[in-house]
């Protein structure tokens, strides 16, 4: 089953500079699938922190994905790359609690095959489900 | 500065276990620079810990806090109205940080999130070391600014071991000899003859083996 047959929440956090008509394609699909996808555009992912990730899953999210433009690519230097090991970090963090893993994933866009937010957002949703429902989701406290 | 380390959250939850509701104090002096105690550490461990309580059905209520400094009782004094309404406290702070709140509220528990560790000097980002030992009697004035009690893995006083190579300690290669350092920097400030001098074993009943170590000083007194 795909991860949005199954009902799964979704949280993007996603460097804008990989689609210059970010606000408009990830617009349409949030009206599209209401609460089950939640975006955050970034100035760039390197402004991503362990905090937001932990942020996202106590806020009930079943799978965080941290979108980046790819290695060597990024327009302030190596925003992607410290992306990187802070969502090793935390994924070290949730594995503590017994959480897996796999409910972080980083996603390095090609730099040969520039996608829309929305469109790289219906692959996420298309891929298989790996991982169930949260056993944390909840309403943040 | 003090650095430290978050102790791994099976410990921590083991202290916490029996206990409802917990609040979480961070320091935002030393240990936020070394990003162990720091506001957003509180938060990562808040979360880790709510999340925890609420995958294993327990109720738990985590309040936040983050105090400019844990070991100064003007800063401790801000838990006044608030700390009496937990079951007990996780401190981010230093030992120093820990043992200060208990003592201030000395009915309250207060437990330890971190392992403190050294003092120390931000190297680069994401990199802190150990040089200093706090040993009570410094003596950089004569080694170049280089402590030898600290940065040399034989504490030597009378250097080189002579077991050094490429200028790295024989007993860590990633750390550079101490004394290779003493002596380069001497050179450069032509001050060699500060080697001369044969330095006695340290005199460690000076300030060490009397119990905690305090300093007085009359004209910061009130």
């Amino acid at each position: 089953m795909d991860q949005k047959s199954a009902g799964l929440s979704i949280t993007i956090f996603f460097c804008q500079q990989i689609d210059p008509n970010q606000d408009v394609n990830r617009r349409a699909l949030e009206r599209e699938l209401g609460k089950q996808i939640r975006f955050f555009p970034l100035p760039c992912s390197g402004r991503i922190d362990p905090l937001h990730l932990m942020r996202a899953l106590e806020s009930g999210a079943d799978k965080v994905y941290v979108v980046t433009c790819p290695e060597g690519a990024c327009r302030y230097r190596e925003g992607n790359v410290r992306a990187k090991k802070r969502i090793a970090y935390t994924q070290g963090l949730i594995e503590e609690i017994g959480l897996e893993r796999e409910r972080l994933e980083l996603i390095v866009t090609s730099a040969g095959n520039p996608v829309t937010i929305d469109e790289l957002a219906r692959e996420l949703l298309a891929r298989e489900a790996s991982i169930g429902p949260s056993p944390v989701k909840g309403k943040y406290a | 500065m003090i650095t430290a380390e978050r102790k791994p959250i099976a410990e921590i939850k083991e202290m916490l276990a029996p206990y409802r509701k917990i609040l979480v104090v961070g320091c935002g002096s030393c240990v936020a620079e070394c990003a162990s105690g720091g506001e957003k550490e509180v938060g990562l461990l808040s979360s880790a810990l709510r999340m925890d309580a609420k995958a294993s059905g327990k109720e738990i209520e985590v309040k936040e806090m983050t105090l400019d400094r844990q070991c100064v009782y003007e800063f401790i004094d801000q838990l006044t109205d608030v700390i009496h309404r937990y079951d007990i406290v996780l401190s981010l702070a230093c030992g120093a940080g820990v043992q200060a709140v208990a003592e201030v509220f000395p009915k309250v528990l207060i437990v330890p999130a971190l392992n403190t560790t050294f003092l120390g000097e931000t190297k680069e980002a994401g990199l802190w070391v150990e040089n200093c030992r706090g040993c009570g009697d410094c003596k950089l004035g004569v080694f170049a600014a280089v402590c030898p009690v600290t940065r040399c893995a034989k504490g030597l006083f009378n250097g080189p071991c002579g077991g050094s190579r490429t200028e790295r300690c024989e007993v860590d290669p990633d750390v550079p000899c101490a004394w290779q350092l003493i002596v380069s920097r001497l050179e450069d400030m032509g001050r060699l003859d500060l080697l001369r001098k044969v330095h006695p074993p340290a005199d460690w009943s000076k300030q060490q083996g009397k119990g905690p170590r305090k300093i007085r000083r009359e004209d910061q007194r009130t």
